[in-house]
């Protein structure tokens, strides 16, 4: 992910900040100008809980570059709560307690480096909620 | 389709790792063939799809490099990009500025030069015909979206992983006929069983080889004086919204859905009237699940046909008759073109060991960005 890229989407890639439509409702991942629904641009920003499911996953043995460091890791579609479902890697589990229909929840986590020292990307990952 | 566009020459390059040939010798090699073909018909448009080459660091404006590299002088050259739908959505526009009278006949030609970038930098690359934000800068490419839609096919579906050997098998068996194949050898289910994981449950054998290769159609508005050429009968394009995740949830392309119905009713032919298919075989979720968006198979029922022998020369829909991506191999830029290449030679009667007895109408499909595009040509 470029640097001005992540820069520029901050607030989504940081605070899970996506956009809630005021013409026809709808919760968007991420913010979006114009409503993707009804075409609406009476957009609102909106920031979901971080909280979802799993709804598949895979484990990634072969990545592209930037993420070889990572591999294996574990590549989730994760179905938030207010319902859009959102590419992201799971981390701080094991692959025993990976499964479909797992709650999770959002944490920041770094993405990529490029390189000893240029800038880190941080982000979204996904993480099992807690028991209890 | 108003008058019907008339294909009248064709030429592709081996699909291998070409060492010695760079991005635009691959258009010249492919053009210079079709151009040979077409005998006297000489071009005043030329259309160049590719996918990957700008972004590889490679030559851009591929049209007019490609116009001045074959000597057509002046003419009129544009450049098609639309991932591995390019070939595809090349002709279509070409199809258009002949449809509209504004060529007498137009150059299409394909081409992608993958062997001289890292297999990293390539996936990189090829991972941004996804969400190049949301998806590829989270570290999802084609293999793994594919490996999570096999994860789903399989558990909503019941079907264990080693069933999709049999698309793969189907593809090779074809491939292992075609001299211009990349992989032209049958596959044995022990070599794809044992083959290295990438996404989980998919592996090196459920993925297309990446590989350099060109291939060109030379297009006129038909005649109709010759019954034995080829002709573009029926098309359509098709773009949805775009995400890996509509697939994989649905289990469905809606895209490669509407189009394939769309280009069959533009050609007024039904799925039962065609005597072989070309779809796209990126990776053998797309393969299976274009398989059932065209109506070849209902849901969740394309392994099992593939298993049964349904898709092989002498069965009933014959598919990938020169072995498909997976063994002809994978030049994302020239994908949709190999495909009308290959489709013509067996409505020629030219298609060698491969040659489909009596094939006399032909349907193709190339998708892009995980089925979010579509591009179909039933041709005949």
């Amino acid at each position: 992910m470029h640097f001005a890229r992540s820069w520029r989407q901050q607030s989504s890639n940081l605070r899970l900040v996506g956009s809630r439509c005021t013409s026809c409702g709808a919760i968007l991942f991420p913010e979006r100008i114009r409503c993707s629904g009804c075409g609406s641009t009476e957009l609102e920003d909106h920031r979901l809980s971080g909280r979802g499911t799993i709804f598949t996953v895979t484990t990634v043995f072969e990545a592209p570059r930037g993420f070889e460091s990572q591999v294996p890791y574990f590549a989730a579609l994760v179905e938030l709560e207010e319902g859009p479902i959102i590419c992201a890697m799971l981390t701080d589990v094991d692959r025993e307690d990976v499964s479909v229909g797992k709650k999770v929840t959002m944490v920041t986590r770094r993405i990529l480096a490029h390189g000893d020292d240029g800038p880190i990307i941080y982000a979204y990952k996904f993480t099992p909620e807690l028991a209890g | 389709m108003g008058d019907r566009i008339e294909i009248v020459g064709i030429g592709r390059t081996c699909a291998k790792e070409r060492w010695t040939r760079g991005l635009v010798d691959l258009t010249v090699e492919a053009a210079g063939a079709a151009l040979d073909d077409g005998g006297d018909v000489s071009p005043s448009a030329v259309i160049v799809s590719n996918a990957l080459g700008g972004a590889l660091g490679d030559q851009q404006n591929l049209g007019t490099f490609t116009a001045s590299s074959i000597g057509l002088g002046k003419v009129e050259a544009h450049s098609v990009s639309c991932d591995e739908a390019s070939g595809g959505g090349a002709l279509r526009l070409a199809s258009a500025l002949v449809g509209a009278g504004m060529h007498e006949a137009v150059l299409v030609v394909g081409a992608e030069k993958t062997s001289d970038a890292l297999p990293d930098e390539l996936e990189t690359v090829r991972a941004n015909g996804l969400d190049a934000t949301r998806e590829a800068g989270f570290g999802f490419g084609p293999a793994v979206a594919s490996g999570l839609g096999m994860q789903r096919y399989g558990a909503e579906h019941g079907i264990d992983r080693s069933l999709f050997y049999h698309l793969a098998s189907t593809a090779h068996l074809h491939g292992a006929k075609n001299p211009f194949a990349f992989l032209p050898w049958e596959l044995s289910f022990d070599q794809y069983i044992r083959s290295p994981i990438v996404a989980d449950p998919l592996t090196v054998c459920d993925l297309a080889p990446n590989c350099d290769g060109g291939a060109a159609v030379l297009i006129r508005k038909g005649s109709g004086k010759s019954s034995s050429s080829v002709h573009i009968l029926g098309s359509a394009s098709v773009s949805v919204p775009t995400g890996i995740s509509e697939p994989i949830t649905s289990l469905s392309l809606p895209a490669a859905a509407q189009c394939a119905m769309l280009a069959l009713r533009d050609a007024g032919l039904s799925i039962e009237d065609l005597s072989l298919l070309d779809l796209h075989d990126s990776s053998s979720f797309i393969a299976a699940l274009s398989i059932e968006a065209v109506g070849l198979a209902k849901r969740g029922e394309a392994l099992l046909l593939a298993r049964d022998g349904h898709f092989r020369f002498d069965g009933p829909a014959p598919l990938w008759t020169f072995g498909g991506l997976k063994a002809r191999g994978n030049a994302p830029g020239a994908d949709g073109l190999y495909q009308v290449v290959e489709a013509t030679l067996q409505l020629r009667g030219d298609a060698g060991k491969g040659q489909i007895d009596g094939a006399d109408r032909a349907l193709v499909q190339c998708l892009g960005s995980f089925g979010a595009t579509a591009v179909t040509h039933v041709l005949g």
